[in-house]
């Protein structure tokens, strides 16, 4: 069989073309820096060293960005999941004047991107006094309006019977969507959760923007901080510190990659 | 994204009727009331977050103002008319068209080959899936700090890669020509696995039965290929479509990272020179302006977007 | 007329409602968060926005930590906040949300834009015998001396000195001292390239990508030519393409010049055998590099000059009395001979102090590796920078941004000067009514 030999062939060259650049970050990490800056280049690091994890750690305080990262990821998410699911259960079961024009308009805000927000968001947010304070950080990012729209196509999949039953046992609408709809969501629930959480881990821009010290810097801020303060930029200790910003996201994609994949899959093909 | 396609199933209410008109009215009242409490939040986000900044944009586009001064100067439409007849914007544009083009034709091609790859009886092939997805997820001021060591003139990957076929490798950041290509390169390694991806779903979900017909039929693979399965990925291809120009237009992390817009403007996008113009030139005005231009392509995209689906779930 | 002015006020009071307010100059104004510790209860707390990260910044801290302990009415938090551009960025978002700091490093193109727009505080009348005019010295304390009237004094000033790598030199039968005319600089290329750098011939020059208008702002007087004469522009004249002629020879006729990310990363890494740039790099150059580390006045061509850098520390307006009183304090703990001779030793800054100069410790330093003592007597060489690259609001990146494309793309200087020239003149344009008022 030619054909599959290539197409194994082929298919080892995409690993190494995703894994190669991974490669060169995790063996600059655990290098001497003798050994980064050699050439021909060391493909093996010979003499393992942690030593560069200690210098990204002494250069900027990485356990503080990993905190600020934690919390604004977690708080965030879990607003913005909580908003996404009340609302779409509101459009899913509730009566409402104007409720169409009212959805639209959250899906409209969809079409906003985010870069139009940044000055007036930062207006805005200085105005209340939430600058480089995690109200900042958090509050302008948990208004949802693609997660409630996926909520929404998905209650309204769910068979009408099992909600009627609950109405009529008497069951509160929380009750009800606590105990009947949300279970029934689990799939598309854990898919919101995923596509949610990796945003907020992963926010950039806003983060940048509206914290002014090194207390309230999220990983990826931090990392740009590292590169400064490495005036004399030595690539080992910028690519511990690049580690240490994707090591949480590439531990939980390890563990939990098939829900991440069928999560994201699923988000998509729906939409 | 089917958009206003309303429940037309009954309300659980409205089967069950209620025994006295007041009652149900206070029963809608209350409905009412859990209701505005249930959306109330995410409304008054939305609107605070989402809808404010293109109003106050839209009054910003027409002031001066360096952020420093006490207030803004009205100038009219001046920054209309000054930022559509600039040289510099122009290139901004193009840099712009250019560096989403190549994306969106790089991730769509190259996924839909990965994707094809994927979809064969191979080994590990679920595995290397995985490994191509994982960049999607990474943040993208840390995928940008490895591609810059990768990139690294002097001790990067490619120069190790390169050098041994005798060519020299390009100092890829600093230099006009490669820095446009070389940062395609990054969003592609970051993204085209999430295409692959739905791709790879969209060819499982495909009917079988069609294309054993056209082989049955004498259809070589790649005739299959071409007039069977590509038309069926349209609706997928479109969507990737929209979201990859969606999400490119937008790009910043790993411009801020790798060039900061340069060398020169090579790689002066439309996200990049707002937060320019906005956030290291102090120009309000002229950043609320490109925000307004940028806000109106996007809807223009949208509303295209908005009309094929629709279409396309019609003649469903 | 009527109309439009009847909508502009309607949008601004949209505008205003939804809290959206903008800085009244003489609004006292909140510090950034923080707190005082606790063995420093009771104290005024001064914000000081710094834009000095690694070896410098860790000597700031020092600094601030010892006034702190030196004294026992003002507490000093120092905050890094990045590139100088990161600071002006903070400091603008910051007045917008009625937060300032008290003090903030401004860089020699920052300061002009608070200046201007009545963001700093005058400083004169926190003059004292131990803080003022005849302590600093008075070219760089001149800088920022505007009608009589002083907005920052100078901490962390700066020439571009000459780096030169002392092994490779030796290696290649090169004389052990910096050139003297860049046509000098320009011969020694060919002899340069013969040296093996990591498996590829030694480049003669690294020129900078970012903010490299500085060390230009030199090379085009040494080139006899100017950015500008007051605010006209003159960068499109013959001595400034000169300048970048020369540059673009010496990278893609010669092909010993090149344009790197980091000049000084490329440099201590021994990537290449020359850069131009801050004495502010020194220390942390020298203890980096595995070579030994020349230093040496910037070559000259037509005529010798030099731009001063680095930042001076600005007060804000809007802070309270109290704690404007209390900044006062810590400006004048570090014109102090001592403490700013200290400063110099640790971070290679010039010392900005008159009697630093006298200070043993920096003395002996100067004695033990002259190094340090280049750039202190390169300054007679210096001169007040172009009006445009100072007060135009991004001159300096409209001018390194054509540099990129003279360094990356071969561009000709003659005609990518002219197009810089065009856009320089815009920005001379927005700033020249603010200018003649407040500066002339």
């Amino acid at each position: 069989m030619k054909v599959r030999a290539v197409q194994y062939v082929v298919l080892l060259g995409v690993a190494a073309i995703f894994l190669g650049p991974l490669y060169w970050l995790i063996s600059a990490a655990v290098k001497q820096p003798a050994e980064i800056y050699q050439w021909p280049p060391v493909w093996w690091p010979d003499d393992f060293t942690w030593g560069n994890f200690k210098l990204a750690w002494d250069a900027a305080p990485f356990d503080r960005f990993f905190v600020n990262s934690t919390v604004i990821t977690v708080a965030g998410t879990i607003l913005k999941v909580a908003n996404a699911v009340l609302t779409a259960y509101a459009f899913a079961y509730l009566r409402f004047p104007f409720k169409k024009v009212l959805f639209l308009l959250i899906l409209g805000a969809m079409m906003v991107p985010g870069h139009v927000t940044l000055l007036p968001n930062y207006l805005t947010v200085a105005s209340l006094g939430w600058i480089n304070t995690y109200a900042g950080l958090i509050i302008p990012g948990i208004g949802s309006a693609f997660a409630t729209f996926l909520m929404r196509q998905h209650f309204l999949t769910l068979p009408g019977e099992v909600t009627d039953a609950a109405a009529v046992d008497g069951a509160g609408h929380l009750r009800t969507l606590w105990r009947v709809v949300l279970p029934m969501s689990r799939p598309m629930l854990v898919t919101v959760v995923v596509i949610t959480a990796v945003e907020e881990w992963n926010n950039f821009v806003w983060p940048l923007i509206v914290t002014n010290t090194a207390e309230m810097r999220t990983l990826p801020v931090g990392l740009l901080i590292l590169k400064d303060e490495e005036g004399l930029a030595n690539w080992g200790t910028i690519m511990a510190g690049t580690l240490l910003v994707l090591a949480p996201m590439l531990l939980i994609f390890l563990f939990a990659q098939r829900y991440i994949v069928g999560g994201i899959t699923q988000g998509a093909l729906k939409g | 994204m089917t958009v206003v396609d309303l429940p037309a199933r009954a309300h659980p209410d409205e089967v069950r009727q209620p025994p006295g008109t007041d009652e149900r009215r206070r029963r809608t009242r209350r409905e009412y009331g859990l209701f505005a409490l249930l959306v109330a939040p995410n409304l008054l986000v939305i609107a605070v977050f989402a809808y404010w900044p293109i109003v106050y944009n839209a009054w910003l586009s027409l002031t001066d103002w360096n952020m420093i001064a006490a207030r803004p100067t009205f100038v009219g439409l001046d920054n209309y008319v000054n930022t559509l007849t600039d040289p510099a914007f122009h290139k901004t544009l193009g840099v712009t068209v250019a560096f989403t083009g190549l994306i969106v034709a790089g991730s769509l091609v190259i996924g839909l080959a990965l994707a094809v790859l994927f979809n064969q009886p191979l080994k590990g092939r679920g595995l290397v899936r995985t490994i191509s997805f994982a960049p999607h997820i990474l943040s993208g001021a840390a995928v940008a700090t490895i591609w810059l060591f990768v990139f690294d003139p002097g001790y990067g990957l490619m120069r190790a890669l390169i050098e041994p076929f005798g060519a020299e490798p390009p100092d890829w950041m600093n230099n006009s020509d490669w820095a446009l290509p070389g940062l395609v390169i990054v969003y592609l390694w970051k993204n085209v696995g999430f295409t692959a991806l739905i791709y790879l779903a969209g060819l499982q979900g495909l009917p079988k039965e069609l294309d054993e017909a056209a082989a049955i039929d004498g259809a070589g693979t790649w005739t299959r290929f071409r007039a069977i399965k590509l038309p069926l990925l349209a609706p997928i291809s479109f969507f990737l479509l929209i979201t990859t120009v969606i999400g490119t237009f937008q790009a910043f992390d790993v411009i801020a990272v790798m060039t900061g817009g340069g060398p020169g403007d090579a790689t002066t996008t439309l996200s990049w020179s707002i937060y320019n113009e906005g956030f290291q030139a102090f120009n309000a005005g002229r950043a609320a302006t490109l925000s307004i231009i940028m806000f109106a392509i996007l809807l223009v995209v949208t509303t295209i977007q908005a009309r094929v689906m629709e279409r396309r779930v019609h003649y469903r | 007329m009527t109309m439009r002015r009847r909508t502009f006020l309607g949008l601004a009071g949209v505008a205003s409602l939804a809290g959206c307010g903008y800085r009244s100059p003489d609004a006292e104004y909140k510090q950034p968060a923080g707190a005082v510790p606790k063995q420093y209860a009771g104290r005024t707390r001064v914000v000081f926005w710094s834009s000095y990260g690694g070896t410098n910044g860790k000597a700031v801290d020092k600094l601030v930590a010892k006034f702190n302990e030196s004294q026992t009415d003002v507490y000093v938090e120092a905050q890094f906040q990045g590139s100088y551009d990161d600071v002006a960025q903070k400091i603008a978002a910051g007045l917008i949300a009625r937060q300032t700091p008290d003090l903030a490093v401004l860089s020699d193109v920052t300061w002009e834009r608070f200046f201007l727009n009545d963001a700093l505080e005058p400083l004169n009348g926190y003059f004292t015998d131990g803080f003022g005019p005849a302590v600093f010295h008075s070219k760089l304390f001149n800088e920022y001396v505007v009608k009589g009237q002083s907005w920052c004094v100078p901490f962390a000033r700066s020439t571009p000195i000459l780096y030169y790598n002392r092994d490779v030199f030796a290696k290649a039968g090169l004389p052990d001292r910096a050139p003297r005319t860049w046509s000098e600089l320009r011969s020694w290329g060919a002899t340069l390239a013969k040296v093996d750098a990591n498996g590829r011939p030694m480049r003669t020059l690294a020129l900078a990508k970012v903010d490299g208008d500085w060390q230009f702002q030199g090379n085009v007087w040494q080139f006899g030519g100017a950015y500008s004469k007051g605010l006209d522009v003159t960068i499109d004249e013959d001595g400034a393409v000169a300048a970048g002629e020369f540059q673009r020879q010496l990278i893609h006729i010669d092909g010993h010049g090149y344009m790197a990310s980091s000049p000084m990363t490329d440099f201590a890494g021994g990537l290449v055998a020359m850069c131009q740039d801050s004495t502010g790099g020194l220390k942390s150059a020298m203890s980096k590099a595995k070579f030994k580390v020349g230093a040496g006045f910037i070559p000259s061509e037509v005529a010798a000059g030099l731009a001063t850098g680095g930042g001076g520390i600005g007060m804000f307006r809007n802070a309270s009395a109290e704690r404007k009183q209390a900044a006062a304090k810590f400006l004048e703990f570090l014109a102090t001979p001592e403490n700013s001779a200290w400063w110099t030793t640790q971070s290679g800054y010039l010392p900005v102090v008159d009697k630093a100069r006298e200070d043993p410790a920096l003395k002996k330093l100067v004695a033990d590796e002259p190094n340090y003592g280049v750039a202190i007597a390169q300054l007679v060489n210096a001169r007040p920078q172009d009006a445009i690259r100072l007060y135009g609001r991004n001159a300096n990146v409209a001018i390194y941004t054509g540099l990129q494309q003279i360094y990356a793309d071969n561009a000709d200087p003659k005609k990518v000067f002219a197009s810089v020239a065009r856009r320089l003149e815009a920005i001379a344009d927005e700033v020249s009514r603010l200018y003649e008022s407040k500066v002339l």
